[in-house]
């Protein structure tokens, strides 16, 4: 596609780095099929290739950040489907970080709004912030009713407080450095990302993932000075603050190579892996830019890690369990990484099927589900009228973000290495139904379908 | 009668028409001259001499044509390129003559049992030539089998009766003739069930190419005992064998199953595609009723009800009724094709009655003036087959 | 580049009341004014073209459409249809004084008949969407042009869209039963239904192909058919276009019509493979994608006899699909393969003429020819079934000179398809981009005949104006006020 950008915008690494980008996009416009936002609201606006156009003008005149351009960006989950159907390999991620930093520089957002934003930018990356503010929301949840439906201010505090938890757990194992010893002679040591929100949210996965490693002979340790991965600040256009904890996390790990090995660094939030293999486009410029690639390289998903390790079941499965599998979009679309974690929980028995459209968004996507409450929610409902005629006892995913979108139905949302662990001998996962309630709600032999019935 | 042998020939004679506003009566052979509405015409432009084959090119499966090459003609060049017309078009056992042109074909947009799988006339018609009722010669589509250049007139001469230009060649697209056909055959069956049975062939992945029901009085005209319920398949040999058992297997559950080899289905699909099976008395009207398959059953049945006979082809979708040739019997299978929500051809009738009703179905009002100025843009003296589907 | 028609200065005086009128009927939703939100409609997938409007409204129900036509229509408003917006003639190019209405946000299907073997759907549902929505069932939906994820069936009607699969199930216009259309006075005239033939004049035929001239489809019930038992694809690797044309051409005599015929030259096997990653040969001169149906006895029949036919003309290597996933693989490079040049070129043109099949290794020839005339690469694809051929003229936008370059040389080939027996646009239709090669393939009298038409649907020509149409010479204007006929 043509660009108009001058020679002294060009000096502009940045600028040159969005005008390679712009220049592969050939506008063919496959990307919009596959956007959950325009497949939700039909405008070109809310479209990947509408996206890269608002992108390009902004970049081109130069001018600050417009309401319009803000909000429409702002829609953007930053899910990444459009890569993954674009034939010309646009690189859309970067363009879009780098545009919400335009945005975040040049847009004056309302009050309430960059209120917000700083709030979640300080909250959610620290544990300790987030547990206290989650504790301050099981109150809150008691006055919800008194909070009006109207206006965006109103629908994002509701939102908010949907998707903290009913109890808050403790503090988690991972949340101070240590080391978990491999059982028996040890394969491989791994760094695994303790990271921030979910930690607090549900400590059990990081504890799953503990258990079935070291199970299976690898050495875990949550490294010193490691913490949040930068993703929320990163999609908040908080360049800075993410650069800080992606160099701290750097620093972190390197200095772990350096003292015991590292075999990988391995991360069971797929939002955080996304970011994770970005480092070394992230600190590109920076002084740690060789050590940041090789932590890239590193980085792995805990199913790509678990495939590498030839993971095997003990047991199997209750008769009758059926699960849902939901692909999270970092991991589907950011990482490209779709077989694995189906593979895996095949391969520990479970029966699985899969909702229609899997490429779409649920809408949690980060901070997103609080900051664009209406389409999140669109999206949820969307996703669990998929999910919902399948009839699936679980649902089961490799992103606590996703998991927590999707819950508050009767289906219960557990992540997959929790799932993998308890049929490699961890415990079974307390929100699953007993064997009795599966095997009461699955008729002995399915009803033979017989496709011309409804029709002839 | 006027018979050009060139195009300036006809360009000439409407030339002359315009300036006399002599309304003229565009046909081939005549064989359909008795379809539809009546007409008052000072003179007959014919196509009959304007004959001959213009380029056949087997391996780009495209024919073209001059439109007044007979249709056995054109299908015995055809053969000899191991080729056939895809849409199997019809030679009806009620048409005046033992022979019709390419170009009355198209211009009727008739087409046969095939057309439920492979498409009608009108699908096929990749180019023409036509001079308009303005005296200029206007060519559509080319010698290609894919092209959206321009507005599609082919689309609009297709099945337009000679009231809009008359045709002068043709292009076709054709197809290699299936080395084997096969037919599998239920007996006995109502309309209703068989248009079930037929709906079943035609929704299973076997390529059914023909689908069609014969009630008992039908299937007695060309040789049955009881209805007839059969649906075709052509293809290669072993295809067809493979194909004709699968489809034999999903119709075990309407009753036994019998099957043909290829000379029988041949014979049979021939007398379906015309009108055989039509017990016409001398005299009689014949409608042509094209309705959504499943309402076929019930278009049948009021026929049925008030002494017209028939039968369906294309699954259903293609009612063939005939009886006398009476007012009262016309708004029957009106009111069935209504009811059916679909549309008819008053194809036959004796003068007196396609004087005096529409031949076929009326457009909405906002439609018909858009029609009348489509029309009036091609022949604006209105001296082309006026009046012969439209009363105005 | 392309001269757009002068916008009417009345219109563009009344912007503001036009704005008004719209948010009236619209309710306050789906209009669309402010220049930054206009922005990314000024152009659709031919980008080189571009061009503001005077305003986008995304309406929802067919009366929505029709008010709205209504109101243009009173007004001297010009209206642009759009869909997905995948042109690649620039079909949904605005005008500065016409109002876009998108129909994105009609996106329902609204009926399915399995035993009737049809789906309603609204315009703005995709292609795929349609087969999506009945696969399950063991159904599908035939018509497959390569953007086929994104466009909608709107647009497909208003270009008669065709796609890989079309030698055996025919194009748009083999594959419609009904539509829906609003004319620009706002009436909603229901054509066709749910039956095969149609009584009186086709307009479905008129309609379909007539890239938005005649009036705007919001409802369209297309044929379904149930599919096949399985398909198989295999690719055949030659060291020359001639010897895979030849190919070709033994494969139509030999009685056989594969499903799927498609020809790809050397800089679109490497294009495409390099996205797709389906193991094509790259050291071959031209590749052919052949693909047949059937149970899997038949598809080893079939393929065996075309393999034997292959084997005739000295093919580099043959390969069978050996799975559901390799034929998908197959298929993905061969269906993006307009984006994958993205990778190799910045801008491409896309040409879309169709040939006499036996034509193709003169054609290839001279196209190579002007290739190195112009400077500019090429890729071809061809779907070699039925002549319909897709050379990329790959060029830079930032370079003027390239530009203009790729323009005439898209010109050239575009003569060049005319003058050896062929047409200016297969599947993709003339839109703005080959209006003015028009003469080319038609005289004045049939232009005009085809104008007539347009002008008894739309007599004002305010439907999209200044597409399909030669504008008038020297005035650069569209219209009844300068057409031959007016008088």
């Amino acid at each position: 596609m043509q660009t108009n950008f001058t020679l002294d915008q060009l000096a502009d690494p940045n600028i040159a780095v969005a005008d390679k980008i712009l220049r592969s996009c050939v506008h063919c416009g496959f990307c919009t099929a596959t956007c959950p936002t325009f497949v939700t609201v039909g405008d070109e606006d809310d479209s990947p290739r509408g996206r890269i156009y608002l992108i390009k003008d902004m970049l081109e005149t130069g001018a600050p950040a417009s309401t319009p351009v803000a909000f429409h960006l702002d829609r953007c989950l930053s899910c990444l489907a459009c890569m993954t159907t674009c034939p010309s390999g646009v690189d859309y991620m970067h363009l879009i970080d780098y545009a919400r930093v335009r945005v975040e520089e040049t847009y004056e957002r309302p009050a309430h709004d960059r209120a917000l934003r700083a709030v979640l930018a300080a909250v959610l990356p620290y544990p300790a912030r987030m547990r206290a503010a989650l504790r301050a929301a099981s109150l809150g949840r008691s006055v919800r009713g008194m909070i009006g439906t109207r206006g965006m201010l109103g629908q994002r505090l509701r939102a908010m407080l949907d998707l903290a938890p009913g109890a808050v757990a403790g503090r988690s194992s991972t949340e101070r450095p240590g080391v978990f010893k491999a059982a028996g002679t040890r394969r491989a040591r791994v760094a695994l990302l303790a990271g921030c929100a979910q930690q607090v949210i549900d400590p059990g996965i990081h504890d799953a993932t503990i258990r079935l490693l070291t199970r299976m002979g690898v050495e875990v340790v949550v490294a010193k000075g490691a913490g949040c991965c930068g993703a929320l600040t990163h999609h908040l256009g908080k360049h800075d603050a993410a650069l800080a904890f992606a160099r701290a996390n750097v620093a972190a790990w390197t200095r772990e190579i350096g003292a015991g090995g590292l075999d990988a660094v391995v991360t069971d939030t797929s939002g955080c892996g996304t970011v994770l293999k970005d480092y070394g486009f992230l600190l590109r410029d920076t002084p740690e830019s060789a050590d940041a690639a090789r932590i890239a390289d590193l980085a792995v998903d805990i199913s790509e890690l678990l495939m590498r390790l030839a993971y095997q079941p003990s047991l199997t499965p209750p008769p009758g369990l059926v699960i849902a599998y939901h692909a999270a979009c970092s991991l589907q679309h950011g990482q490209r990484v779709t077989e694995a974690p189906k593979a895996l929980l095949r391969r520990a028995g479970f029966t699985m099927v899969e909702p229609r459209d899997p490429h779409l968004c649920c809408g949690s996507a980060g901070t997103y589900n609080i900051l664009q409450p209406e389409m999140a929610g669109r999206l949820r409902a969307r996703k669990l009228d998929t999910i919902a005629p399948l009839k699936p006892d679980a649902i089961v995913g490799g992103n606590v973000g996703c998991l927590t979108q999707l819950s508050g139905t009767a289906i219960p949302t557990i992540h997959t290495v929790v799932m993998l662990d308890w049929m490699a001998g961890g415990p079974r996962p307390d929100r699953l139904p007993s064997d009795a309630a599966i095997a009461a709600t699955r008729p002995a032999a399915a009803l033979a379908q017989d496709p011309e019935a409804t029709w002839s | 009668m006027i018979a050009p042998e060139d195009e300036a020939g006809f360009t000439a004679a409407i030339d002359a028409a315009v300036a006399d506003r002599a309304p003229l009566a565009i046909e081939g052979l005549g064989s359909k001259t008795g379809f539809l509405r009546e007409m008052q015409t000072a003179e007959t432009l014919s196509t009959r001499n304007h004959a001959g084959i213009s380029l056949y090119a087997p391996q780009e499966l495209i024919i073209s044509a001059r439109t007044g090459t007979t249709l056995a003609a054109l299908e015995a060049k055809l053969a000899e390129g191991g080729q056939h017309l895809i849409a199997e078009p019809p030679h009806y056992a009620f048409l005046d003559g033992a022979d019709q042109t390419i170009g009355g074909v198209v211009a009727a947009n008739l087409s046969g049992p095939r057309r439920v799988a492979w498409g009608a006339m009108r699908d096929h018609l990749m180019g023409m030539r036509a001079v308009t009722g303005r005296g200029e010669v206007v060519r559509s589509g080319g010698r290609v089998l894919k092209n959206v250049t321009g507005l599609d007139l082919c689309k609009l001469f297709a099945g337009s009766y000679g009231t809009l230009g008359v045709m002068t060649e043709v292009t076709l697209k054709v197809l290699p003739k299936p080395q084997a056909t096969g037919t599998v055959v239920l007996y006995g069956l109502t309309p209703e069930v068989a248009s079930r049975a037929l709906a079943v062939a035609l929704g299973s992945p076997f390529s059914v190419s023909g689908a069609a029901f014969l009630p008992q009085e039908a299937a007695m005209a060309v040789g049955y005992e009881r209805a007839i319920t059969i649906a075709r398949i052509e293809d290669f040999a072993d295809s067809v064998t493979y194909r004709v058992g699968q489809l034999g297997a999903l119709w075990a559950k309407f009753g036994t199953v019998e099957t043909l080899e290829t000379a029988q289905s041949v014979a049979l699909w021939r007398a379906v595609r015309d009108a055989e099976p039509l017990p016409i008395q001398p005299g009689d009207a014949v409608w042509r009723v094209s309705v959504q398959p499943s309402r076929g059953a019930a278009v049948l049945d009021a026929g049925h009800a008030a002494g017209l006979f028939g039968y369906l082809d294309w699954g259903g979708g293609l009612a063939f009724l005939t009886g006398p040739a009476t007012l009262a019997a016309h708004e029957v299978v009106v009111g069935a094709a209504r009811r059916a929500k679909g549309d008819w051809w008053l194809l036959r009738a004796p003068p007196e009655l396609r004087r005096s009703i529409d031949a076929v179905p009326r457009e909405a009002p906002a439609l018909a003036a858009i029609r009348q100025r489509v029309v009036a843009s091609f022949d604006p003296a209105g001296i082309l087959n006026p009046g012969r589907l439209f009363a105005a | 580049m392309i001269t757009l028609p002068k916008p009417k200065p009345d219109v563009l005086a009344r912007r503001d009341a036009v704005h008004e009128g719209l948010r009236a009927i619209m309710q306050d939703r789906g209009v669309i004014t402010d220049p930054a939100r206009l922005k990314p409609y000024e152009t659709d997938g031919l980008s080189a073209y571009r061009q503001m409007p005077l305003a986008v409204v995304l309406p929802e129900t067919t009366e929505q459409v029709a008010a709205v036509l209504r109101f243009c229509h009173q007004n001297g408003v010009r209206v642009v249809p759009r869909g997905a917006g995948t042109s690649l003639a620039g079909g949904a190019l605005p005008l500065e004084d016409a109002v876009v209405i998108g129909m994105m946000r009609m996106n329902r299907i609204v009926e399915v008949n399995y035993r009737d073997r049809y789906a309603v759907v609204q315009a703005g549902v995709t292609n795929l969407g349609i087969t999506k929505a009945v696969e399950a069932d063991g159904f599908f939906y035939a018509p497959d042009p390569s953007s086929q994820l994104a466009c909608m069936i709107g647009g497909n009607i208003g270009m008669n869209s065709g796609g890989a699969h079309c030698l055996k199930y025919g194009v748009t216009a083999n594959n419609v039963l009904g539509i829906k259309l609003v004319t620009i006075e706002g009436e909603i005239l229901e054509l066709g239904g749910t039956h095969l033939d149609t009584a009186g004049y086709d307009w479905l035929g008129i309609v379909i192909g007539s890239e938005g001239q005649l009036g705007i489809a919001t409802e369209i019930t297309v044929r379904i058919l149930r599919a096949p038992e399985g398909t198989r694809a295999m690719l055949a690797a030659f060291d020359g276009n001639e010897v895979a044309g030849a190919c070709v051409d033994a494969i139509i005599s030999s009685g056989i019509i594969p499903v799927a015929l498609e020809f790809m030259d050397r800089p679109a096997i490497h294009a495409c493979e390099a996205f797709a990653h389906a193991g094509y040969p790259l050291d071959a001169e031209a590749m052919l994608i052949i693909e047949v149906e059937g149970s899997v006895a038949e598809q080893d029949w079939l393929l065996g006899q075309i393999k034997e036919i292959c084997a005739r003309f000295n093919p580099i290597s043959l390969k069978v699909s050996q799975s559901a996933e390799e034929s998908a693989a197959i298929w993905k490079g061969r269906k993006g393969a307009f984006g994958a040049v993205g990778r190799i070129s910045p801008d491409y043109l896309c040409m879309d003429g169709t040939i006499p099949t036996s034509t193709l290794p003169l054609v290839l020839r001279r196209i190579g020819e002007m290739s190195a005339q112009y400077g500019l690469q090429v890729a071809n694809i061809f779907h070699a079934g039925d002549g319909n051929l897709h050379p990329l003229i790959m060029f830079d936008a930032n370079d003027p000179t390239s530009m203009h370059k790729a323009e005439a040389f898209g010109a050239d080939v575009l003569r060049l398809c005319v003058e050896v027996g062929g047409c200016l646009t297969g599947e993709h239709g003339v839109g703005v981009e080959k209006r003015d090669l028009m003469s080319v393939q038609f005289t004045e009298i049939e232009l005009e005949a085809q104008r007539r038409v347009k002008s008894a649907f739309d007599p004002e020509w305010l439907l999209n104006t200044a597409k399909v149409f030669p504008l008038q010479a020297g005035t650069a204007s569209a219209g009844p006020d300068a057409l031959p006929h007016a008088a």
